[in-house]
């Protein structure tokens, strides 16, 4: 997929949760526009079109940034943050994927301006419910047959 | 100056011993009768009383206790001076509390010799401590008023507002005594108390107990928890000021008992012979040395003296009817505080063989009785030296040991304290340690539980037409397992929150709390009956969220074991005691087997299956510990088939 076209960024390094999530979205075709990275210094690669994903397009979306917290190398939290104090990302929509309530405990301490939570499994309705809260209904509708990954 | 009372009917005593009094530095102040003496209180302090046993309007005895029970007057020494017909009187003088007891006819100049002695003595005790009062009230107000009032009475004040820092202070300062509020936040009076006692250094440190209470069940209460004394907290500040004089005082008897006076000081001796002709003749003969002479009678009236009175010297008649001297002798030199007086036994001549007896027995020494008392002079003042000089030895080994003894006993306190420091710090380390392990376990086991289910539906999904009926059963039981493990870590999880989240206690209206977790809970219930009644139930100062949680997890219980009820019946309620709320929540449920009630707070403790009713056995330890941080406590009645109630005691604010 062209990096460009990313809608959703799928942030988790466990691969059985992001099998399942992208087996949820996919469902509904959600996931054709889905790209999955599995470390939080990709993550960060790709936001800001450096490294591997050097020449993509900082404005160019995604529309939302699914999170997970505990990652290898950078984690969520740092992720998080780089998303929030950057001038070209801080209006990008994150929803943060948790364990527990717990977690959502945690971070809102940091102040970090998380737009959503969503407590994995990550399926359709909690996806949907988490979108549409954020406004992004758009993405829920008019998709092409899916192309799975 | 020191003002000296002189209570006596006969003017020539009055006239003498204001004359010696006064040569000697004292300012006499002359009573005639017990209403002049009260008269003569009124106007001020004084040092000393030396008081008749003859008045004209009272008994000098029953004067003596007047003294000694007012607070004003309780802590002066007190002289007796009377005939010197019977020991009896003196004993019973010395037992009413009189410091000394002299005989009639007295000696003028031994009299100021031993005043001046009993006052050196008494400051000397009162200086010597200064004594330290601890005072542990949490009223600032109270606090302040007792401490300018005990300062103005001359002792060094160290205050605390709270039963543990007063214990830290106590430990810190070792007061000579303690004043303590019975009501306090965190642990009360008698704890205080009770901790002191347990307390091998602080045992001995006179306690007194402030109660507000009326009744005598808080005069039970203080003196079990071990307290000298109490004190109504409505009573005027001067009571307590004696009432903490007289503790003060009888914590330091033992002590004074059997000391001896100094070695310039007056000898006192008790001469112990059936014969009153020699008896008198012997008297003479010693106070004109300037020694003051005790008659006894008999042995039995010498030991019954020596119980109450210490002596510098005995001198003893071999031959007497009713207790021999020999058994007079084995009888005084048994006790270990009368060993050291020396002991001259009187013999006649014939009676060689009872005299070395006598010295096989404990006696120091012997004279044959004559006419001539210059030996017996000569031989009484070598014992008199001896005993000096080993008291003298005596009192320098013992200070050499005390000293030793308080230094290693604060080398122990340093040290526990020191140790207790560090089991504190590496305690709260291990909590810290064990919330963090807790979580993160509870945290990294959800992620094959979630692996599990996720799969397991995806089977069910993708794989149903290739699965049998007994395969699709198999999934059905690994997703409830693999959900109820979800449950379990859930539950884990608020129970180790429950632990480490801050409280931030407010007022919180517990009827309108209770009404509304209710009312969130039925509507989970949808289809059954239940009846639930909320008495008026006064508010609860405590943290929200923490008491929400507590009524959901007992309602929801109350609500759980009533489900095989037609109509469940839940009620709530309080009681209100002189410390505590009691909230109790009582149901016509399953209810329980006492027997297993101390299982009931224990984390994952159940005393149900989970077939008969689900859960995972940690929401009473939930309630358990929100209790518990909020000072309370929390249990539970029952019986099998006959319901439950659950009672939660919350302390109540000081009003």
């Amino acid at each position: 997929m062209n990096p460009n076209e990313v809608e959703v960024l799928l942030v988790e390094d466990n691969p059985n949760d992001a099998e399942l999530a992208i087996r949820a979205l996919s469902k509904r075709n959600l996931a054709n526009r889905l790209h999955h990275v599995k470390d939080g210094a990709e993550a960060i690669e790709f936001l800001f079109g450096t490294g591997k994903y050097a020449g993509r397009n900082v404005g160019n979306g995604p529309a939302v940034v699914l999170l997970d917290l505990k990652l290898p190398k950078v984690d969520g939290l740092e992720v998080l943050k780089r998303i929030k104090a950057d001038e070209r990302t801080k209006r990008t929509p994150v929803v943060v994927l948790t364990s527990s309530k717990e977690e959502r405990d945690v971070i809102d301490s940091y102040r970090l301006g998380v737009n959503s939570y969503v407590v994995k499994p990550v399926d359709f309705e909690k996806f949907a419910e988490a979108v549409s809260s954020l406004g992004l209904y758009w993405l829920l509708l008019n998709h092409p047959p899916e192309v799975r990954r | 100056m020191h003002r000296v009372m002189i209570v006596d009917d006969s003017l020539t005593v009055r006239m003498d011993l204001q004359a010696a009094f006064a040569a000697a530095g004292f300012e006499a102040e002359l009573c005639e009768n017990a209403d002049r003496y009260r008269e003569a209180l009124s106007k001020g302090p004084f040092a000393l009383v030396v008081l008749d046993l003859l008045l004209p309007d009272a008994d000098g005895l029953d004067l003596l206790k007047e003294i000694k029970s007012n607070p004003r007057s309780a802590s002066v020494p007190v002289m007796l001076l009377s005939t010197e017909a019977e020991v009896r009187n003196r004993v019973k003088g010395l037992k009413t509390g009189a410091d000394e007891y002299i005989g009639k006819p007295y000696d003028a100049a031994y009299v100021v010799a031993r005043a001046k002695e009993i006052v050196r003595r008494a400051s000397a005790a009162s200086a010597e401590s200064a004594p330290t009062i601890l005072v542990v009230d949490d009223s600032p107000t109270f606090r302040e008023s007792l401490k300018s009032a005990l300062e103005a009475a001359g002792y060094r004040v160290v205050v605390a507002e709270s039963g543990e820092e007063g214990l830290h202070k106590a430990a810190d300062e070792r007061p000579s005594a303690m004043i303590v509020d019975g009501v306090l936040p965190g642990i009360d009076g008698s704890t205080v108390i009770r901790r002191m006692r347990e307390d091998v250094a602080l045992r001995r440190v006179p306690c007194l107990l402030l109660t507000a209470s009326e009744e005598r069940s808080g005069e039970v209460s203080a003196l079990r928890a071990g307290a000298d004394a109490y004190v109504r907290k409505e009573e005027r500040i001067e009571v307590i000021l004696a009432r903490l004089a007289a503790v003060l005082r009888s914590a330091k008897t033992p002590a004074a008992l059997g000391q001896t006076s100094g070695l310039l000081g007056p000898k006192r001796i008790l001469a112990v012979d059936d014969s009153p002709t020699y008896l008198h003749q012997l008297s003479d003969e010693l106070r004109e040395e300037g020694y003051e002479v005790i008659q006894a009678r008999s042995g039995e009236e010498a030991l019954e003296l020596l119980a109450v009175q210490a002596v510098d010297c005995i001198l003893l008649d071999l031959l007497m009817p009713g207790m021999s001297g020999q058994e007079t002798c084995r009888q005084i030199k048994s006790r270990p505080e009368r060993r050291d007086i020396p002991l001259i036994m009187l013999t006649a001549l014939d009676e060689r063989d009872a005299m070395l007896e006598g010295i096989r027995l404990g006696a120091d020494d012997y004279i044959t009785k004559s006419g001539d008392f210059e030996v017996l002079r000569a031989r009484l003042g070598a014992q008199l030296r001896r005993k000096q000089f080993e008291d003298e030895n005596r009192r320098i080994r013992e200070e050499l040991l005390r000293k030793e003894l308080v230094e290693a006993e604060a080398r122990v306190s340093k040290q526990l304290a020191e140790t207790r420091a560090e089991l504190l710090a590496e305690l709260e380390k291990k909590n810290k340690e064990l919330e963090a392990f807790s979580y993160s376990v509870s945290h990294d086991l959800r992620a094959p539980l979630r692996a599990i289910d996720g799969f397991c539906q995806v089977l069910e999904e993708e794989s149903a037409p290739r699965l049998d009926d007994e395969g699709k059963r198999h999934l059905r039981v690994v997703r409830e397992n693999a959900r109820r493990m979800g449950e379990l870590i859930d539950d884990l999880l608020a129970f180790s929150r429950m632990g480490r989240q801050a409280m931030q206690p407010t007022r919180i209206d517990m009827e309108k709390l209770a009404t509304d977790v209710f009312e969130a809970l039925r509507s989970e219930s949808p289809g059954r009956a239940i009846r639930f009644q909320v008495e008026k139930l006064p508010p609860a100062q405590a943290d929200l969220p923490m008491m929400r949680q507590v009524l959901i997890n007992l309602l929801s219980n109350s609500i759980k074991y009533t489900a095989p009820r037609a109509t469940a019946e839940i009620a709530m309620k309080a009681k209100e005691t002189a410390e505590e709320t009691v909230y109790s929540i009582r149901d016509n449920g399953v209810g329980f087997d006492m027997q297993y009630s101390h299982k009931l707070f224990g984390v994952f403790q159940r005393l149900h299956s989970n077939d008969e009713f689900a859960g995972t056995g940690v929401g009473l330890a939930i309630v358990h510990r929100i209790i518990e941080r909020h000072g309370g406590r929390v249990w539970a009645e029952g019986k099998p088939d006959r319901g439950a109630v659950f009672y939660f005691a919350l302390k109540r604010e000081p009003a």
